[in-house]
């Protein structure tokens, strides 16, 4: 009898710090976190490799995160493993500024015109789960035409910053001789560039580049040259760190206090250190926890953090889709580019209000208020607010919580002409939920159902579930993308669909703490305020956006930290970025960087 | 046959290569003073209409398919090769998630995609890495006479660099080339210094030299500091920077050398991508300025090759899985290019429609053609000197099969190839046999095979041979 070798199927990932492992049908290759297991648990998909950004959520060894046990007893979040654990920053890849961060930085560096960033080649964005933020360092690599854009905009930024000299130097060349202006700008202008100060070579090979520029040249010809050179060093385009290790062979050390000034900046304002922050790094004040909220509590303060929120909002949610969406002209000749952006508007509105108000995250799943204008109202068939611009106003609290229900994130995951049930649980189970969802099967033509009229959007999606190769995964999606029906492809509220009564009614499987029937988003919004894994994602959000990359297991318990920290503090996001800016993951680094 | 290990090394996913016919250094020939040859490569996506593309009759006595009808009436018809029947079979076997990711991927590669997750999302599958290997048009570039650029590559969409919106490689693991997506960055980067005095390109090139004399130095010692995928970045950012070394080395463009106009262009609007990283649907309108950025782009790159600049070039008219709304054609349109290209056989409408867009991007070929014919060359025109392939990520549309690839050709490159014909391969043949023979077109005569080895074991396509 011949041997064979048995593989098992695709989907049965074997993976030692994956809390659960569902062994899909051989048409939904993949896995789906969760599971009645440890909430959060959103495991990585087959094939991910840990080093890159492959997901595995912290619940840790398939012990943490969770609220509840099967027999009512309650598991504290932070497992005993991590109570006294020693410092461990996960993965520590090298980050490359985005281009955004780079206009800014060098808006700020030299205050000279960056429109040209408009064309270089844009930022890629991985696809790969948890790697949704534009700042996510495995996605930043330099590519030939930008090598060649980062080379033409510094000599473009160079030339036109040196036409004000006296605005850009630190000193006065026709009173302290050029070169030793020169000398004090390099030592000056570097610092800020690098964001820490510069080896004694470093200063030397920058004066050289100085004397070449200015012979048989002018004086600004030189100073061009340097900004040019720094305009263009690994130093500037990169956030480079050593780290301070007691020890050469410590494989995980605390960032220099230089370090964390650039950590906090770019991740509060989504720019370069201020003079404040490269002044308390120099004096080595960026060491402790206390030192560390100090500064967080003075940028979080600034008008630049709100930016930076906003970012991280506009990202998590995909709200930028919004002001570009088209819907059916025949069937809605309401949908106008105008109330597209009142809607995006909105969105921002509310989750930005939210964090910077009572800072709860409550009031993502539990308000029925939200801001509107005048436009906006009428659209959502509510009386105009008092006032001009975006004014809070009321939902009937029957139809309307929170994100849930906010009509521009409905209208993005729906198509022109119909809602879509996938493409609404898609979103809530990825962007809310922090799982990972398996593709469709290879080779498979997918058409959404044309819409005939006397049957309803649930009607016709009814195939995904009679067909036992679709349920597998669709009803994961639609068993939570049906209770939508309510919400129109515009994101309206309606009770008919077709002419007929609208079934909203679904079913929630593959979660830790909401599985189980329900009737309507209202009712969906009531069990995600209960929600634990609900809230555990919005902390594992901020904890990509903040260290610009997916979590590994590693972190588990930094994020069991934060979980708890966030349920301490009864589930405040500015409390929460305070933590974040002292978490292991923040605070020290891996000396392997991005490896593993 | 007897190949050199590092000939070897060099062709490892791209291709096997005979000595010694061509010397480690590109550049540095064996042959003496090659004829100038020049390849490049159109691409247009989303399959096509077998019916609409297949010729009645087959050889030097074929009626092309009514997609060829502006390539016909605009004289061209002697200059093609049509085939049929050729499959990607490096798509067949391998990994890969999307049927458009997939078929891009394996295209001008030859090969099968790496494993991995980073291009999981789309249409389906278990998703994949980037494609196994260099892409033909890079491969013969590196192998030909170094030009001012290695190869000059434009796409008409500003996409982002994912797998769906990249066909041209340097090499696996996502070594890829990016295009010009922006008619104004392109000019500049091609033409700007063009006609500026010896003494003031001199300083430039200078300049730029001491700097980036510079940066190697900071990247090597930080790369010196790294391990693992930190390294492998900066030493992919010193290769770009070692790479902008040598052009600066490279003679300047002849003094002769005429500048096309300077396109007034704003850059386009911003991409706006959905959580799988593919880009949403725009206002229609947004691709209204899509036939004025084709022109640009044909124009700078004949401009380009006329002198001598680079002697491979690729125009992406639009990203695999294009979602442009084709509204100038006759009749207009009512759906994305993507979305007509789902829609069933009996909706004849989406059939009329697809036909009339394959019919644009012939087109756009012709066009390509005709500038080609009228800039004269020796004897003739540059066109005699060139081949062009107009190649497609699928076959079948809407059943985004990687089987009978549209694939055509245009010109002989210098009177290799045998044009004017259709030629029917049978089922099963790899697509990688006409790589290999443009290979050859192009002089790479040694090169025996291209992509994945085993899908040339019956070598060149000898009836496209003259």
């Amino acid at each position: 009898m011949t041997r064979k070798l048995v593989r098992g199927p695709v989907g049965a990932a074997i993976l030692s710090l994956a809390a659960v492992t569902i062994a899909a049908s051989p048409g939904c290759k993949g896995r789906i976190g969760g599971g009645g297991a440890a909430p959060g648990a959103a495991g990585p998909s087959p094939g991910s490799s840990a080093g890159t950004a492959g997901a595995s959520v912290a619940g840790g060894a398939g012990t943490g995160g969770a609220v509840a046990t099967a027999d009512g007893g309650v598991v504290p979040l932070v497992t005993s493993a991590c109570v006294s654990a020693p410092p461990n920053p996960g993965r520590s890849p090298l980050r490359r500024l985005n281009l955004s961060e780079y206009a800014a930085t060098v808006k700020d560096l030299l205050g000279v015109d960056t429109t040209v960033t408009n064309t270089f080649p844009p930022d890629q964005l991985l696809a790969t789960q948890g790697a949704g933020f534009t700042n996510n360092a495995d996605a930043l690599v330099v590519t030939a035409l930008l090598a060649n854009a980062y080379m033409t905009a510094a000599e473009q930024f160079a030339t036109a910053a040196v036409m004000d000299l006296s605005s850009l130097l630190p000193c006065d060349q026709t009173k302290v001789g050029e070169d030793a202006c020169a000398q004090q700008f390099i030592a000056d202008f570097g610092r800020r560039a690098f964001r820490r100060t510069l080896s004694a070579d470093e200063k030397t090979q920058y004066f050289n580049l100085y004397t070449t520029g200015k012979t048989g040249a002018a004086f600004a010809d030189g100073i061009s040259l340097a900004l040019e050179g720094f305009l263009q060093s690994p130093s500037f385009l990169y956030r480079v760190e050593k780290g301070a290790p007691a020890s050469p062979t410590d494989e995980v050390a605390p960032v220099t206090s230089f370090e964390m000034a650039t950590r906090l900046s770019y991740f509060l304002w989504g720019t370069t250190p201020d003079k404040t922050l490269l002044d308390v790094a120099e004096a080595d004040q960026l060491q402790t926890p206390d030192q560390i909220s100090a500064q967080v509590t003075r940028l979080m303060g600034d008008p630049r953090a709100h930016d930076a929120v906003t970012k991280f909002h506009t990202e998590w949610l995909n709200l930028a889709v919004i002001p570009t969406l088209d819907k059916d002209k025949a069937l809605f000749p309401e949908w106008t580019p105008a109330i597209a952006l009142d809607l995006f508007n909105e969105a921002e509105t509310f989750v930005d209000k939210t964090f910077w108000g009572d800072a709860k995250s409550d009031a993502f799943f539990a308000s029925s208020g939200s801001y509107a204008n005048a436009e906006l109202a009428t659209f959502y068939g509510l009386p105009a607010p008092s006032g001009a611009g975006f004014q809070p106003v009321s939902f009937d609290p029957t139809q309307r919580r929170g994100l849930l229900t906010m009509g521009g994130i409905l209208a993005a995951n729906a198509k022109e002409n119909q809602t879509s049930p996938v493409l609404r649980g898609k979103f809530v189970r990825e962007q809310l939920l922090c799982q990972t969802l398996p593709p469709p099967p290879a080779n498979l033509v997918i058409m959404p159902p044309q819409v005939t009229p006397g049957t309803t959007t649930r009607q016709r999606f009814a195939m995904h579930e009679t067909q036992a190769l679709c349920a597998s995964c669709h009803t994961l999606m639609d068993g939570m993308g049906v209770g939508f029906e309510n919400y129109d492809p515009l994101g309206r509220w309606r009770t008919t669909d077709q002419g007929l009564p609208i079934d909203a009614s679904g079913t929630i499987v593959g979660t830790a703490d909401l599985n189980g029937m329900f009737d309507g988003v209202v009712d969906l919004a009531g069990k995600f305020a209960q929600s634990e894994e609900a809230r555990q994602c919005l902390v594992t959000q901020w904890f990509r956006f903040a260290n610009g990359r997916a979590e590994v297991a590693d972190d588990a318990c930094t994020l069991q930290r934060l979980y708890q920290g966030f349920e301490d503090s009864a589930h405040d996001m500015r409390d929460l970025v305070t933590k974040l800016a002292v978490s292991d993951a923040f605070r020290y680094r891996s000396m392997k960087g991005g490896g593993q | 046959m007897k190949i050199s290990r590092r000939m070897f090394l060099r062709g490892a996913g791209g291709a096997a290569i005979a000595l010694p016919l061509l010397s480690d250094v590109p550049g540095a020939r064996a042959q003496a003073a090659p004829p100038l040859k020049r390849f490049i490569v159109m691409f247009s996506p989303n399959g096509t209409i077998p019916s609409a593309w297949a010729s009645t009759g087959q050889g030097a006595g074929f009626t092309p398919g009514p997609i060829f009808d502006d390539l016909v009436s605009a004289g061209h018809k002697n200059d093609l090769i049509v085939m049929q029947g050729l499959d990607m079979n490096a798509c067949l076997d391998g990994p890969g998630g999307d049927a458009h990711g997939l078929g891009i991927g394996c295209l001008l590669t030859g090969t099968e995609l790496a494993a991995g997750n980073q291009f999981e999302a789309g249409m389906g599958g278990p998703g994949s890495g980037w494609p196994g290997g260099i892409s033909v048009d890079q491969f013969i570039a590196s192998m030909l006479p170094k030009r001012q650029h290695l190869s000059i590559d434009f796409a008409i969409k500003r996409m982002s660099g994912s797998i769906w919106s990249r066909m041209s490689y340097t090499g696996p693991n996502g070594q890829v080339v990016e295009p010009f997506d922006d008619p104004t960055v392109a000019f500049n980067t091609l033409f700007a210094n063009v006609g500026d005095s010896a003494s003031a390109m001199a300083l430039q090139a200078k300049r730029r030299k001491s700097v980036l004399d510079q940066v190697v130095g900071e990247l090597q010692s930080l790369e010196g500091s790294l391990s693992g995928a930190d390294r492998m970045k900066v030493d992919a950012h010193l290769t770009q920077i070692r790479q902008i070394e040598a052009q600066l080395q490279v003679m300047a463009p002849p003094t002769s050398c005429t500048k096309p106009a300077k396109p007034t262009l704003v850059a386009s609007a911003p991409i706006v991508y959905n959580a799988s990283g593919m880009e949403t649907k725009q206002d229609p309108s947004a691709d209204d300025d899509v036939p004025m950025r084709h022109d640009l782009a044909r124009k700078m790159l004949a401009a380009a090759m006329a002198c001598d600049m680079a002697r491979v070039g690729t125009i992406m008219m639009a990203p695999s899985r294009s979602d442009i709304f084709l509204s100038w054609i006759s009749g207009g349109v009512t759906e994305s290019h993507h979305d007509y290209s789902h829609e069933g056989d009996n909706n004849t409408t989406a059939q009329q429609k697809l036909v009339q867009i394959n019919q644009w991007y012939a087109a756009q070929v012709a066009a390509m053609i005709t500038l080609l014919k009228s800039t004269p060359e020796g004897a003739g025109t540059m066109f005699d000197n060139t081949v062009i392939l107009w190649a497609n990520e699928l076959g079948i549309g809407n059943a985004h099969t990687h089987t009978q690839i549209p694939l055509m050709l245009a010109g002989s490159a210098g009177g290799y190839l045998k044009t004017g014909q259709a030629v029917k391969m049978p089922s099963g043949t790899a697509h990688n046999r006409l790589l290999l023979t443009i290979c050859q077109a192009m002089g790479l005569t040694g090169v025996t095979t291209f992509g994945n080895p085993k899908f040339c074991a019956d070598g060149p396509i000898k009836e496209i041979v003259a």
